[in-house]
């Protein structure tokens, strides 16, 4: 509990490389001037800080991007990252982007990844630059896969399940388009991914695609953000010692979930008192990245032990000494050695 | 312990070209900061941290968690690290005093258009009519005119299929004209002017936005000034400054005098006097000076006089065809040789100034397909369309000294004005959030509003449209103060808090 005048010492010193250190450090100290006491955000302090980039025809790397809008009323806007096409002739680089949206199935099949930026439902967007980076990583890291960035509307102002909603849509989006099938069988072969938040977001978004018949690949899972009423020995063990306290997780969780719910609401503890039963659903199978510094690592492993105790395929990839964050500067062993995970699972799963 | 067998990886975004004295990972995730001021960033953050960390168990927000606080450039780590710790008064001194022009930056060259969102829309034939666009400026591009006529004449078969009342339909109408007009060549009918420039005024914020945020920008560098000189590089119907005038008028300690110099026609001296009225009207001490064009020797400026240099979606006018020498040159240096405190400029976030027809005419496409999808929602009518359609032909069927719409994205204009040695001045989150409720109150959602190194952006659904800055020329003149404690209240007359 941060009841105490204790400066704590920061243990991130010798974990993790110093400029890792200084943007998950910068985001912690910035967020904190975001939140209020009585439970508004200051979003206009928000978006100004924030580090964005524009979607870009240009190949960037082998990568391009555009910016689509799927829904009118609620203003859903995806990130599509595609690779290059080719481009033939006097072709502009945005004739050849048109072209490729208008294209039949493709006999080679080619992964599909909606993905769900992190940010504990209130920060980031599709076109944060963090997510962005990751996105343009998935794309080549996957041989090729078409990933759709989800730009879900955030709390406070968007309370559960508007973010569910938006990933619901942008799901049968894709499952409507035909140049994101592939394969002998035209078959959308999709994987919902996310951090943090997205992590939450995927996995709730595979439960109503299971619910519905929409078959999904795998879903990936870093440092998904769940919880409860009780309080972990992670939780109490590593409260503020690694740019996460337990206050803003808190916060965050009171300003997502339902007026009046408490952290034992499904969206937070999908395996808690009042969760859903998967064990007859097909959900599908996961992979599930935890992080031994993440206060809510006990969540995860019990989330994990959940899907098993219903019948369900998951893969936990523990890392030890990593934190929150390790993915978005590619300067450790945690970042290299998941990313390997994650194209492994999507090449065997696609 | 940390793994260090990994070096710094070039950045994956390969789009930026950074300096090499800054951290390659940071920048490629929009940060600037040096390997050398890692240590002392960390150190600071831990501080704020704690700082922040001991003021809530007392329960209550420390003095930088108030929504007074200015912050000023993001992007510069350090910098910013370094105001929010003296605003807590921590002990040691900054390493960076504000402000200064940042030493390192990061430039993302402008990224290539994509296609508007509502271009994807499910019918084909809408895509098909891009194409075919495409297809015809190809062949303009390549002097076949033959083949531009054939497509022309295909599209406009096609083009009632796609229906022309909003969408695509709407903007590649005026496209497939300004075709046309390109290549049988005719008078377009009369247009009034003013009455188009108000529609376009009212029915979307670009222009509300640029105003709001130069305005902002002067008004902040007047501080605690009391002669000061305005100069507006295109007056035309004077719309930015009877709330500058206000804004001045209501400062505490009284209004300094403000003198305003308009280059335009003739006309404009009947906008002067009703800006001069208006200033009488709200006691403040005001003089209008009309000049006809950029002479040296016309514009005096007196002594004591602070001087404020403004030029709103006109700047582009001076430049020529990329590599030619142009006017620009020559304005920047005599902008530069009167010393002005600031200088704002808002233009176009488009690059519509490439030499290759093919090119210019796709940019220009998706850039109004993004605008007029803009003013859909706002069920503006024809006005605003008619005013950006002027534009358009101007694009798309002129070429050398006729061709004035020449817009340039804000990475070529920074570039230009630091050759020019024009210095920028950020504008602060007290100007982006004086900008975001403007948006929040009176506009379509879809419009956002993002800071880039200093400047700010505005966007509709994700595509930048019009960006503002600011700027000092550096040598002996002080840049304008950090500290933005004045408010501006814009049109919306609302309050400074939420």
């Amino acid at each position: 509990m941060a009841g105490s005048n204790e400066v704590y010492a920061n243990e991130s010193r010798t974990v993790v490389p110093l400029n890792t250190r200084v943007l998950i450090h910068n985001f912690k100290v910035s967020y904190s001037m975001l939140r209020r006491q009585d439970g508004s955000f200051d979003r206009h302090l928000s978006e100004y800080l924030e580090r964005k980039v524009p979607a870009n025809a240009k190949p960037v790397d082998g990568v391009v991007s555009l910016d689509l809008l799927l829904d009118r009323p609620t203003n859903l806007l995806v990130r599509i990252y595609l690779p290059a096409p080719a481009v033939s002739g006097n072709e502009l680089p945005q004739q050849a982007l048109l072209s490729a949206l208008q294209r039949p199935p493709s006999p080679d099949p080619f992964p599909v990844i909606i993905f769900f930026h992190g940010g504990s439902f209130a920060h980031s967007s599709i076109n944060t630059t963090i997510y962005d980076i990751l996105c343009r990583r998935f794309v080549t890291l996957c041989g090729g896969a078409v990933v759709i960035s989800v730009n879900y509307r955030r709390s406070p102002e968007f309370r559960c399940p508007c973010a569910y909603d938006d990933g619901w849509t942008a799901l049968k989006w894709a499952s409507s388009q035909p140049w994101l099938r592939s394969g002998e069988d035209a078959k959308l072969r999709v994987f919902l991914a996310g951090d943090s938040s997205g992590g939450n977001i995927a996995h709730h978004v595979a439960v109503r695609a299971a619910e519905s018949g929409i078959h999904i690949s795998g879903n990936i899972l870093l440092n998904p953000l769940f919880g409860g009423n009780g309080r972990t020995e992670s939780e109490l063990e590593l409260d503020g010692k690694y740019f996460v306290a337990l206050d803003d997780r808190d916060w965050y969780w009171k300003a997502f979930l339902p007026e009046g719910a408490d952290r034992d609401h499904p969206a937070c503890n999908p395996f808690g008192p009042n969760g859903v039963k998967l064990d007859e659903l097909p959900f599908p199978k996961s992979l599930l990245v935890v992080a031994s510094l993440d206060l809510t690592k006990d969540w995860q492993l019990a989330y994990a032990e959940g899907l098993r105790k219903a019948g369900h395929e998951v893969n936990v990839i523990f890392r030890d000494q990593a934190t929150v964050g390790f993915y978005f500067l590619p300067n450790t062993n945690h970042y290299y050695e998941v990313m390997e995970e994650i194209r492994s699972f999507v090449n065997s799963n696609c | 312990m940390v793994d260090s067998s990994y070096g710094q990886e070039s950045s994956a975004n390969k789009s930026i070209s950074t300096s090499p004295e800054i951290d390659g990972l940071l920048a490629g995730v929009g940060y600037a900061i040096r390997p050398s001021d890692l240590p002392h960033v960390a150190e600071r953050l831990e501080k704020l941290d704690s700082a922040i960390i001991a003021a809530a168990a007392a329960g209550l927000p420390p003095e930088f968690l108030c929504s007074d606080a200015v912050h000023y450039n993001p992007s510069d780590l350090a910098a910013w690290v370094d105001s929010m710790s003296m605003l807590t008064s921590l002990s040691s001194p900054p390493i960076h005093p504000a402000p200064a022009p940042w030493p390192v930056q990061i430039y993302a060259p402008a990224p290539l258009s994509t296609p508007t969102v509502d271009l994807l829309a499910p019918e084909d034939a809408g895509i098909n009519l891009v194409h075919l666009l495409m297809s015809c400026a190809d062949s303009i591009h390549r002097d076949d005119h033959p083949s531009a006529s054939k497509l022309i004449h295909e599209m406009q078969i096609l083009l009632p299929r796609v229906g022309t009342a909003f969408g695509i339909g709407k903007v590649a109408a005026y496209f497939i004209d300004a075709l046309d007009r390109r290549l049988r060549p005719r008078p377009s009918p009369p247009a009034e002017d003013e009455i188009l420039y108000h529609y376009f005024y009212e029915s979307s914020p670009y222009l509300r936005f640029a105003h709001l945020t130069a305005n902002q920008a002067i008004l902040e560098s007047f501080n605690g000034l009391d002669r000061v000189h305005v100069i507006d590089l295109n007056l035309k119907h004077g719309l930015q400054w009877p709330a500058l005038i206000q804004a001045l008028a209501l400062r505490p300690g009284g209004p300094p005098f403000i003198r305003l110099t308009g280059f335009g026609p003739p006309e404009i001296c009947e906008v002067g006097r009703r800006l001069a009225d208006f200033a009488r009207s709200v006691k403040v001490p005001f003089a209008f000076t009309r000049l006809d064009e950029i002479q040296p020797n016309l514009l005096r400026v007196e002594p004591g006089e602070t001087v404020a240099v403004n030029s709103v979606l006109q700047l582009h006018q001076f430049l020529s065809d990329p590599g030619s020498p142009g006017p620009i040159d020559s304005v920047l240096s005599w902008v530069k040789a009167l010393r002005p405190r600031i200088v704002t400029v808002v233009e176009q976030e488009a690059d519509h100034n490439r030499p290759g027809f093919l090119d210019r005419f796709t940019e220009a496409l998706f850039y109004y397909s993004t605008v007029f999808d803009s003013l859909e929602s706002a069920a503006a009518g024809a006005g605003p369309e008619v005013y950006l359609q002027k534009e358009i032909c101007n694009i798309v069927c002129c070429d050398g000294e006729e061709r004035v719409e020449r817009h340039e994205p804000l990475a070529s204009w920074r570039a230009r004005f630091g050759r020019a040695g024009l210095w920028p001045v950020p504008h602060g989150s007290s100007a982006f959030r004086q900008a975001s409720m403007l948006l929040t109150l009176s506009s379509g959602e879809g419009y956002s509003i993002e800071e880039v190194e200093g400047c700010l952006t505005l966007s509709w659904h994700g595509r930048a449209v019009i960006s503002a800055s600011a700027w000092h020329c550096g040598d002996g003149v002080d840049a304008p103060p950090l500290a933005g404690n004045i408010f501006f209240n814009g049109y919306s007359g609302s309050d400074r808090r939420e």
